[in-house]
């Protein structure tokens, strides 16, 4: 059903390519002192936005469990994050006698100064009037905005590696290794995964894509790139299910075992702004970024979609992604880590790839590369080439979803054999429990092959078998 | 040509790169040297990215130091590769004949080199053309339209390049399973079977003050057993002794038994 | 410094404003596509075949394929020309990536036909389930239970024939490139099988794997010098296609000699490391000696001729207008590999060793050949190509031949006395001997005959290295009559060396070898005739 809807949304309802891959966002109007105020803007929004979440995160969580949650400090307990800050600023700052020292200081500072550095490109806002200047709410733009989050990404990761390798033990090395092979290997699905958006939007700069959702979100024609990014995202943030980085039972803190007061704060800093980079990233390029949501665009002409009220519509999609964050980590253990990456390798990225295929097919088709004839359906004009595409992409997808589908009823029908009726108490010669419902059958004797004995056991042997099997019955 | 911003990025930047460079050439400890190339790697995007080729730089972040670094990384710390490569020499005098011909060879590079002077109209040419090339079809456009068109041959040969790679790797790292997996119900089954170690290899030693997994257990009698640590600790004689813990062990013993006396 | 705008750099216009699709000439590159595919369909069944069937699968995929692609030079030939890319129609330049010309479908054809023979000789399976000169495990420990287990369960490397392949495909590309990237690209495509080749023998795993890691280091060395080389031509021409290159050298002002000079040189390193001359030869008998012995003669035959065909281009086409500047350092290249080459095949005691020294004063050779500058040098080099790689692969399928206690006996006395007990391999082996000095009636005679004289004919220089070739050739005579006089007038080791009887396939590649070998020194005229007919380039 999703489907043929996304279908018809792909069919018929996109806007032409645009004309250049270039921002849209226009920063003609913005001196760079105003950048500056955006910039620490922008800081401070996520300092905000880290010290609520927090807060949100062991609320949300103390509600899924029946508790609840901190709520001594301040009101609703809203500032026990700031307690906790700054209790984690006062505590002794140890650093290991075989750490790297330059290596172990700089490890976190890169992790948490990445984060922030990614966050910049993410278009917040419309164009708004910012001090007598008309200015796009956004620090920067550029062709290649995304790209430039997966690289400042990627950066990032040393501050885990090096965290893991400088402390100079083992558990945070092998902590470090694994979370990092874990980013890096879900940063390849995740980078499929935008191609779609490249590919529908024709540019790789966020104020361009968030334009080129005005009439749709593309939530909708690339739904699969969506949940291939969810996924993704958790893995790349080291959340639960995926935080095996940080397995306490196997590596105790995973790579920041050994760092404790503000280093160790700067991690987890860290870790949060990089959820809201990753959630950012979604409502840019999935959620329409900052454009008002469907029907409230209808109102009045979109009276409440332009300039500051943006912020509002960016941030109540952004909280979304952080309580599906919160709603994942209270509901789902954490996986195996041969099994995530199995996942990761085996079957996201090869899967992702095949999407990409399909989603170049549809836009070559609607791009009008695979000719131009029309048909006219419920009043609609539609490309012939786009049809034909996503039929034969929808049949495909539909097919080996059946043909995996078959072959798993298959491995489950060979897995849960029915148990045989009737089983010997004494196989082998060793006592064999029966299951309820499962009748005992007569315990041949050793002897029985011996003439003598064999009337006499039998007959009494059969007795006792009669009332086991009944006894069972009635239990069962 | 050069605007003063760029000029002054440069002039930052250059420097981090050089040192970083020989930092590769001269850190003592293998994981320094990859950052090091790992910053230059970060840097040489920066200057991509300043002159214009914004698509190219932020590949050579992402490609660079985000993959390929890393991954070098991850050796580096799988293998634990240090700076305890052999220093002698195994032909006479190769030190000194071979910094004779690299400090020859840098010269003559560097001073040919050095003396090139570069046209500037040709150049301020090439940076207007990119510049134009970046506002209509834009730089991403660009450098696809020269992938898939001018050069398109030379793309697809590198997935020669690429699956020879892969078909290497798999030929001298890939071990075919040639037998059955062994799986952890018939393991339990050879050991009953064969009757040694039927509930399994003992733990490591659980002490008040010691629980690593190189502080072997104590038998009955008093003495460490050499199952209950793993093997390639005792090969690489990394096992902790327990002298002392038997010693307390004793001590205790001995109090008990007073006490018991009392 | 002058105002002049280079015309080169000023049309750096490779930027074009709308999109602009490649022009090919599909019958003019069938043959590289052929390849290609082959090499892909190899992958394939690597991957899907049961392990049973594989090793005969594979062999004819590779065969048949490299076949096909010998027959579509046919057609090839018709269609003469530069191809894949498209012509700027603004600065009337063309921007082609292959130059399908006479040098290039020649060797592609010699490549092909000694490849197919490399692959037969590499197929020979001595009654086992896979190839004999291959390990069953290339990842297991060498002499680990591991690999006692891999050999017992039937284990195979049939990976090898893909990798042939490809790296066939990158031999053939090499000389067919017409710019500097492509040709780095080929240079790594045929480069990259054979480090892994090299490290995969079955027996003395060590010294082959050392081998491989010597060759893998040193040519990722040679490669990155030569891709220094090209970024300064780069920065000197505004292009990495060998014709703007050679219009910029005429045109371009000197103060920007600078980037030629630096820039020639180390790409002509890079492809000088191929082809083992000195003093980038080093490698050259260590790898040769650890390597499987089939991939030894393939690499020994094939590469040669892939490099030699690149540096013909770069030499005849790219950097023909500066030869002045470069030619002096490669006539001083030619003389050391000759001298050096020679020399030291005279102190070799291992029969590996001492055809790696003979391949790198063969090298020399050729490359006096090269030195010539002018069409009968180019004919010659293309010849001689032919002739020593026929050789070569015989010579080196024999040597895999000749065992003791199952492994190749190599070293030089267990040779001695080969000749009473096994007179058809030992003759042969000596009749390519007499080949490899250039003795008349063989290949090697008239090969050496037409290098040298199409460079007497292009003056001194030319004749003081002629001479000096002669001298050497008379050097390398003393060699191989040893190795001669050892096999049929001294008495045997002690210890039994045998000649085991090879498979069909084995038989013919050393037949064809030496066949080729003879021919060649009797009626050389129509191969000769034909080389000479090839000996022109696109531009």
């Amino acid at each position: 059903m999703s489907l043929a809807l996304t279908a018809y949304g792909m069919v018929g309802g996109l806007p032409a390519l645009a004309p250049t891959e270039n921002p849209t966002a226009d920063f003609s109007d913005t001196p760079l002192w105003l950048a500056l105020v955006k910039a620490v803007g922008v800081f401070v929004y996520l300092l905000i936005s880290t010290l609520l979440v927090i807060w949100f995160e062991r609320r949300v969580i103390g509600r899924m469990q029946q508790r609840p949650g901190p709520n001594r400090n301040g009101p609703f307990g809203l500032l026990q994050t700031l307690a906790d800050g700054m209790k984690a600023m006062l505590k002794e700052d140890i650093t290991p006698a075989k750490a790297e020292k330059v290596i172990y200081t700089l490890a976190p500072m890169i992790t948490a100064t990445m984060a922030f550095v990614a966050f910049a490109i993410i278009p917040l806002g419309g164009t708004v009037w910012m001090f007598g200047h008309q200015t796009p709410l956004q620090v920067t733009d550029v062709p290649v905005a995304v790209l430039l989050v997966l690289a400042v990404a990627s950066v990032g990761v040393y501050g885990i590696i090096l965290a893991g390798w400088s402390s100079g033990s083992t558990y945070p090395l092998l902590g470090g290794l694994r979370s990092t092979a874990q980013v890096i290997s879900y940063e390849i699905a995740m980078g499929l995964s935008l191609v779609a958006i490249f590919l529908y939007s024709g540019s790789m700069s966020t104020s361009a894509i968030v334009s080129a959702q005005s009439s749709l979100w593309y939530i909708l024609p690339a739904f699969f790139s969506f949940a291939v990014y969810l996924i993704t995202m958790v893995g790349e943030t080291n959340r639960l299910p995926f935080d095996l980085a940080e397995g306490e039972g196997e590596l105790t803190g995973g790579f920041h075992t050994e760092y404790s007061s503000m280093r160790f704060a700067m991690f987890f800093l860290g870790e949060y702004v990089n959820m809201f980079t990753v959630s950012a990233l979604a409502t840019t390029l999935f959620l329409g970024g900052w454009q008002a949501p469907p029907f409230i665009s209808a109102i009045n002409d979109n009276m409440f979609g332009g300039g500051w009220w943006g912020l509002l519509w960016f941030t109540a999609k952004l909280w979304l992604f952080m309580f599906i964050f919160v709603w994942l980590r209270g509901s789902l253990p954490r996986v195996r880590y041969d099994q995530f990456m199995r996942f990761g390798w085996k079957f996201l990225i090869p899967i992702t790839l095949a999407w990409v295929v399909a989603v170049a097919f549809i836009r070559g088709a609607q791009l009008g590369f695979l000719g131009d004839s029309k048909l006219t359906f419920a009043g609609r004009e539609l490309s012939v080439a786009t049809v034909v595409i996503v039929s034969i992409v929808a049949v495909i997808a539909l097919a080996a979803a059946w043909i995996w589908d078959d072959r798993r009823a298959q491995r489950a029908a060979a897995e849960d054999e029915a148990p045989p009726e009737e089983i010997d108490p004494f196989e082998d010669g060793y006592p064999v429990p029966p299951l309820p419902g499962q009748r005992l059958v007569e315990p041949r004797p050793r002897l029985a092959a011996e003439p003598v004995l064999s009337t006499a056991s039998s007959s009494s042997a059969g007795g006792s078998g009669a009332s086991t099997t009944l006894k069972e019955e009635t239990h069962g | 040509m050069t605007s003063s911003a760029e000029a002054a990025g440069f002039w930052i930047l250059a420097p981090i790169a050089v040192i970083a460079a020989l930092g590769l050439l001269f850190a003592r400890k293998a994981v320094h040297a990859a950052l090091g190339v790992a910053l230059v790697m970060v840097i040489l995007g920066i200057f991509y990215i300043m002159q214009n080729a914004d698509f190219l730089g932020v590949v050579q972040v992402f490609v660079y130091t985000g993959a390929v670094m890393m991954l070098f990384l991850f050796v580096l710390m799988l293998v634990g590769v240090d700076s305890s490569d052999s220093v002698v020499e195994t032909i006479k005098g190769q030190r000194w004949a071979s910094l004779l011909l690299v400090v020859g060879l840098a010269g003559l590079l560097f001073f040919t080199i050095g003396a090139t002077v570069v046209d500037e109209k040709t150049v301020q040419a090439g940076i207007d053309k990119v510049v134009a090339t970046n506002a209509d079809p834009g730089n991403i456009t660009g450098v696809a339209e020269l992938i898939f068109g001018q050069y398109v041959w030379i793309f697809e040969v590198t997935s020669a390049l690429l699956i020879t790679a892969a078909l290497g790797a798999m030929v001298l790292a890939h071990r075919e399973r040639l037998t059955p997996r062994i799986t952890q119900a018939e393991w339990a089954a050879k050991r009953v079977r064969d009757n040694r170690d039927v509930a399994g290899l003992p733990a490591p030693g659980v002490y008040a003050r010691h629980n690593a997994v190189d502080t072997p257990a104590l038998l009955p009698d008093g003495t460490p057993s050499s199952k209950s640590v793993s093997r390639v600790l005792v090969a690489r004689d990394q096992v902790a002794t327990t002298d002392s813990l038997r010693d307390v062990e004793r001590h205790m013993e001995r109090e008990i038994e007073e006490g018991g006396a009392k | 410094m002058t105002a002049a705008v280079l015309p080169a750099l000023s049309n750096l216009s490779t930027l074009p404003a709308a999109f602009q699709a490649s022009e090919v000439n599909y019958v003019a590159v069938m043959p590289l596509f052929i390849v290609f595919v082959t090499a892909l369909i190899g992958v394939l069944v690597e991957a899907f075949m049961p392990r049973e069937r594989r090793h005969r699968v594979q062999v004819s995929v590779a065969v048949g394929g490299l076949l096909a692609a010998a027959v579509s030079i046919f057609w090839a030939s018709s269609n003469l020309g530069l191809t894949m890319g498209l012509s700027d129609g603004s600065t009337n330049r063309s921007l082609f990536a292959l130059a399908i010309d006479g040098p290039a479908l020649f060797l592609q054809g010699a490549i092909l036909l000694m490849g197919i023979l490399g692959v037969l000789t590499m197929a020979e399976r001595f009654g086992g389930v896979g190839p004999d000169a291959f390990t069953p495990s290339g990842a297991s420990t060498p002499g680990s239970p591991v690999e006692t287990a891999a050999t017992r369960a039937g284990a195979l490397t049939s990976e090898v024939f893909p990798l042939t392949v490809f790296a066939i495909f990158g031999m053939m590309l090499f000389p067919t490139t017409n710019d500097l990237i492509g040709m780095f690209v080929a240079l790594e495509v045929l480069s990259l099988p054979l480090y892994i080749l090299t490290g995969l023998a079955r027996r003395r795993r060590l010294l082959s794997q050392e081998a491989s890691l010597k060759y893998f280091l040193l040519g990722a060395f040679s490669s990155a010098f030569f891709l220094f080389g090209t970024a300064l031509l780069y920065g000197y021409a505004g292009s990495v296609y060998f014709g703007d290159l050679s219009s910029a050298i005429s045109t371009a002002p000197l103060a920007m000699n600078g980037l030629l000079l630096p820039g020639a040189f180390l790409v002509f390193v890079g492809l000088l490391f191929k082809v083992g001359a000195v003093p980038f030869h080093a490698w050259t008998p260590d790898v040769y000696q650890g390597a499987p012995t089939p991939v030894t003669g393939f690499m020994a035959a094939c590469t040669k001729a892939a490099a030699f065909g690149a540096i013909l281009r770069l030499a005849y086409v790219g950097l023909d207008t500066a030869r002045w500047e470069w030619s002096n350092a490669l006539v001083i290249v030619a003389l050391l590999t000759m001298v050096v080459g020679s020399v030291l095949s005279v102190t070799q005691t291992d029969m590996k060793r001492l055809l790696a020294y003979s391949s790198i004063a063969h090298a020399g050779f050729i490359l006096v050949g090269v030195l010539a500058f002018d069409r009968t040098g180019v004919g010659a080099v293309l010849f001689y190509i032919v002739a020593y790689g026929f050789s070569t692969i015989a010579a080196f399928a024999i040597v895999s031949l000749v065992r003791q206690n199952g492994a190749e006996a190599t070293h030089l006395s267990q040779w001695a006395g080969l000749g009473k007990a096994h007179p058809v391999a030992a003759s042969a082996f000596a009749f390519l001997m007499l080949a490899f000095a250039g003795i008349p009636l063989t290949s090697g005679f008239v090969s050496k005959f037409a290098v040298f004289s199409a460079a007497v004919g292009s003056g001194a220089t030319g004749t003081v290295l002629a001479v000096v070739g002669v001298l050497c050739s008379a050097i390398t005579v003393f060699v191989y009559a040893r190795v001669i006089v050892l096999m049929f007038f001294s008495e045997a080791p002690a210890e039994k060396v045998e000649v085991v009887t090879p498979s069909a396939m084995t038989t013919f590649s050393i037949a064809i070898g030496t066949l080729t070998t003879l021919a060649l020194g009797v009626v050389p005229a129509s191969l000769l005739d034909l080389a000479d007919r090839a000996s022109q380039f696109v531009r």
